[in-house]
């Protein structure tokens, strides 16, 4: 947790009626310009919290498709490094912040869209449409 | 309690142990995610939003194994995803079982009634069948119209068969408690052991993010559907959590007690947020924030969350560890938590309305206080 982040008191989570969600940040198609060390780390921590692939551009001129899944915030971008799974590779990969020259939110955002509310659209409209067995179905997967 | 006797006594006697050890962190149920890949899109569900090429993506079962002999509990819940899409799944259980491990198989039972002639019934073998309610409201709350017709197909299939099975259902804001109260009365009619139920936890991936419930509405609701209980009601769960969860106990949040495995590794803190992976057992224990975490902390993701995989290890280590818990304990399987007040909250609710399906967006209303 960062330090930045608002606490709640526990009186105030006491009294919580309802709990506030999560404003979904819209990065698909998201190029950030990495100018500094700071700017590595947080589009490197957006990453890791995006639930799509990114391509990744290595200081060698290779480019990765990755889902990052783990990332380790070290004292120099040389400790720090992210883990990803690549579509073609079995096993977990590593790369150290260091490395990376770019990073492209370049697949799609799978938390994205889908919100209760179209549910309860979808759901009315095809209703009065006379449909039956309706249902929000999980993407395809190929 | 519906829980065997075994079963009790086992946990039991590992608590013990850990306390003998001088053990402050141990875990008691390990969250197992073999797959995240799932046959439903249900809305409040925050666990499945990935790209198909990790979704295709599964733990081994000896991955399985090794993961349940490093960190040593004495359950395993297998959640997912689901886990009967995945095609060793049979075999992971089997292991398991071997293993004298009392398993949770958490399943949306889509697949059951076609999957059980591969299981064989065994007392450490439990099917936790997602159902969200009656059901309208469990449709409604999983996207999917027949949803509940088929689950409850398997559901009875399974007790026929001589399977473990233990209705799971999760709550979210909006819920008719009289309706959950005639759900507890329908699936106990169909032969299960006991219920486990939970509040719904904020997800942050989850594409409904309207209706969390808050603490003080969560012990509300709680109080109202879990207060004058009926004798033929069983529940699968520590009555100590119960009580938390109607506000009559204060516990903390222990987030190791329940540590999860997937294909990404240990994760960080919880079964519920997800703030990076470990390789090891030992590592996440060792190298987590924990004092970041929990209500406590004033974390704001930690604000609502009364979820049973965070809370139930509390009171169960309290149950265990204290004559007080245990006396709590023992109190708990025989008592109705007869209270006037919550009888009649539940007799002036009434539903706004006449839906179709019970949308919890049109149904939410505010109860009235019942802890007089």
């Amino acid at each position: 947790m960062s330090a930045e982040v608002l606490k709640y008191t526990r009186e105030q989570v006491d009294a919580l009626e309802v709990a506030p969600g999560f404003k979904h940040e819209n990065l698909e198609g998201w190029i950030p310009e990495l100018a500094g060390e700071e700017d590595v780390r947080q589009a490197l921590e957006k990453a890791f919290d995006y639930r799509g692939d990114v391509t990744l551009t290595l200081k060698s001129g290779e480019r990765i498709e990755a889902y990052i899944f783990n990332r380790l915030s070290g004292a120099s971008l040389k400790d720090s490094y992210v883990q990803y799974f690549t579509p073609k590779a079995a096993e977990k990969r590593k790369v150290s912040y260091a490395e990376i020259a770019r990073v492209e939110f370049t697949g799609k955002d799978r938390a994205a869209g889908k919100h209760w509310e179209d549910w309860v659209k979808a759901y009315n409209e095809k209703k009065a449409a006379g449909e039956k067995n309706i249902a929000l179905v999980p993407d395809k997967l190929d | 309690m519906a829980i065997p006797i075994s079963q009790v006594w086992t946990v039991a006697t590992y608590v013990w142990k850990q306390r003998v050890k001088g053990n402050k962190r141990y875990p008691l149920v390990l969250m197992l995610e073999p797959l995240f890949r799932c046959n439903l899109a249900c809305a409040g569900c925050g666990k499945v939003q990935y790209p198909p090429h990790i979704l295709k993506k599964q733990l081994t079962p000896e991955e399985c194994f090794a993961a349940v002999e490093e960190s040593g509990v004495p359950m395993v819940s297998i959640p997912g995803g689901e886990p009967l899409l995945h095609p060793q799944i049979v075999k992971i259980v089997n292991g398991l079982v071997a293993r004298k491990k009392y398993i949770y198989l958490c399943t949306n039972a889509l697949e059951l009634k076609r999957r059980l002639p591969e299981f064989t019934p065994s007392k450490y073998l439990t099917f936790s069948v997602h159902l969200d309610g009656q059901r309208d409201h469990h449709d409604f709350s999983v996207c999917r119209e027949g949803g509940w017709d088929i689950a409850v197909e398997g559901i009875k299939e399974a007790v026929k068969r001589g399977f473990r099975v233990t209705p799971n259902s999760t709550f979210f804001d909006g819920v008719d408690p009289n309706s959950v109260r005639a759900y507890f009365d329908e699936v106990m009619a169909m032969g299960v052991e006991g219920i486990v139920l939970s509040p719904g936890y904020s997800y942050d991936k989850a594409p409904d993010q309207n209706h969390f419930m808050g603490r003080a509405k969560v012990r509300r609701l709680f109080r109202g559907i879990l207060s004058n209980r009926k004798k033929s009601w069983k529940f699968n769960m520590s009555p100590l959590f119960l009580e938390f969860l109607m506000g009559d106990r204060d516990y903390e949040c222990t987030p190791w007690g329940s540590p999860a495995y997937s294909i990404f590794g240990w994760q960080k803190p919880c079964y519920l947020l997800q703030d990076g992976y470990t390789e090891t057992y030992k590592e996440l224990i060792e190298t987590t924030k924990w004092e970041e975490y929990g209500v406590a902390s004033g974390n704001p993701k930690c604000a609502n969350c009364m979820v049973s995989c965070g809370y139930e290890p509390t009171a169960v280590v309290d149950g265990f560890l204290s004559l007080k818990g245990f006396w709590g304990m023992v109190k708990g399987n025989f008592s109705s938590y007869k209270n006037l007040h919550a009888m009649k909250v539940l007799n002036d609710f009434k539903p706004e309305g006449h839906v179709p399906l019970v949308q919890i967006a049109g149904t939410a209303r505010v109860m009235e206080e019942t802890n007089a």
